[in-house]
């Protein structure tokens, strides 16, 4: 097992069962570690490097897709294989134990494999997200070096298209028959929206019928393609309230692991779970620049894929050191000058304020998620400002 | 001294599984449904675990040596 040492004791990444565990000091030093240079710092909430990078391999894909976060293209840039084994060798070194490669369509290119190689060889584990489109039964068990896959999903037969853009169903479901008959951890990443969330529970059924290990349900985000659609895909206001009973509810009723993604965390806090619970288990909000951070085509460092500064290039020893010391302002600094009603919320250093993306689509990257229901609930209690510009008009 | 930190040994927060997502893996509802009763058992069931392991604990993502230690 790998410990790396945090200013709070120390983070270890377990085999199996597959975890990442927080310890304090005294923990550490039962484990044989001499005390750390990191214990000598600051009390602080930042981790000095993240657990989790998300490697967006390339920006690559045919595949079309009506509402793709990175704008894929057939001709998108990519990484080099030569540029990732680089930036795996630099996270490693930072200590980062897992990678989420990902795109575009990451299985398209030629050297994946080669890449998930060497990432096991300095001891990170990679993961992927895939279509699964062009999946084999050959390349499904060279699938085996990674740890988790999921296969996007996003409905049901007709409902795949009505979603996608294009008839992909069959080819997804034989994709994870060929992954599961390799491998145990084969999941569905389902992306949330106002069409699909009445029909997440056929999702969640197809992953019991075909013995996948989890359901990751992802919040339709103003990104890439996305951004077109937003306004009308958003959940509504009674789909917010509603996601987390309903993932509950899916959990219980097909006996699946069902997880939501960090932006979904407003949606989660406003039923007021225990929050020592919640902290004990990672339930997070925006962990951008902290746990997570990402690693796009052309080598920059960003805190989630989804938007968010350029703090520098993977490529550039210092540059990715003061990225993970001292970068991500953007994220980070979100805490202390959270506005209302974020400033009065019991779970602010959880939820962060929700997703960061999100809001400044709506308008303003400091401002309260805007599809959190507490900040909703806020806002309907507020006076309307009228425009003096329209009253005179 | 901090006495939580220094104190007894430990557990302090558990992810289970890992994430293949380009967004952060925020709620395992599965963990929540079952509340606290479950983070006692499970920071007491890996604490334990950890004990076992102890002899092949590798430290990872070492801190830089003081500017003093270096050439």
């Amino acid at each position: 097992m790998k410990v790396r040492a945090e200013w709070f004791g120390g983070i270890v990444s377990l085999e199996r069962p597959r975890a990442l565990v927080s310890i304090n000091r005294a923990m550490m030093r039962l484990l044989g570690f001499a005390d750390s240079a990191r214990w000598r710092g600051p009390e602080t909430d930042q981790l000095s490097a993240p657990t989790e990078v998300h490697v967006v391999l390339s920006k690559r894909c045919s595949a079309g897709c009506t509402s793709c976060y990175v704008d894929a293209t057939p001709q998108g840039a990519a990484l080099s294989l030569q540029d990732a084994k680089a930036a795996l060798d630099r996270l490693a070194a930072h200590g980062v134990f897992h990678v989420a490669l990902g795109g575009g369509e990451a299985m398209d290119l030629d050297y994946l494999f080669e890449v998930a190689d060497h990432a096991r060889s300095v001891g990170i584990l990679p993961n992927l997200t895939t279509a699964g489109l062009n999946m084999t039964p050959a390349l499904a068990r060279r699938c085996r070096v990674f740890g988790q896959i999921n296969v996007s999903v996003d409905g049901v037969g007709e409902r795949y298209r009505e979603a996608r853009g294009f008839d992909g169903f069959a080819l997804a479901e034989k994709a994870l028959r060929l992954l599961r008959k390799e491998k145990r951890e084969v999941g569905i990443n389902t992306v949330v929206s106002r069409s699909s969330y009445p029909h997440l529970g056929e999702i969640v059924a197809l992953a019991k019928r075909l013995r996948l290990n989890e359901v990751e349900l992802l919040r339709f985000k103003p990104s890439g393609r996305g951004a077109a659609n937003f306004e009308s895909e958003d959940l509504t206001p009674e789909q917010a309230r509603g996601i987390f009973p309903k993932a509950q509810w899916l959990t219980v009723r097909h006996r699946m692991r069902v997880k939501l993604d960090c932006s979904f965390a407003p949606m989660v806090f406003w039923h007021r779970p225990r929050r020592w619970v919640a902290k004990f288990f990672g339930v997070v909000g925006c962990e951008g620049g902290n746990l997570l951070a990402s690693v796009l085509p052309d080598g920059s460092i960003t805190g989630c894929s989804f938007g968010g500064p350029d703090e520098g290039s993977i490529l550039d020893p210092a540059a990715t050191r003061r990225a993970f010391e001292s970068g991500f302002s953007a994220f980070r600094s979100y805490v202390a000058r959270a506005p209302e009603p974020c400033n009065t919320c019991d779970y602010l250093a959880l939820c962060k304020g929700g997703c960061r993306v999100v809001a400044k689509a709506k308008g303003d990257w400091w401002q309260p998620d805007p599809g959190c229901p507490r900040v909703m609930e806020w806002r309907a209690t507020q006076p309307v400002r009228r425009s003096p510009f329209k009253i005179l008009s | 001294m901090h006495k939580d930190l220094d104190g007894r040994p430990r557990v302090l927060g558990i992810r289970f599984g890992v994430n293949p997502n380009s967004s952060s893996l925020g709620v395992d509802v599965t963990y929540l449904l079952f509340g606290g009763t479950l983070a006692v058992i499970a920071s007491m069931a890996i604490g334990a675990w950890l004990r076992t392991l102890r002899s092949s604990a590798q430290e990872y993502g070492a801190p830089p040596p003081p500017p003093e230690s270096q050439p």
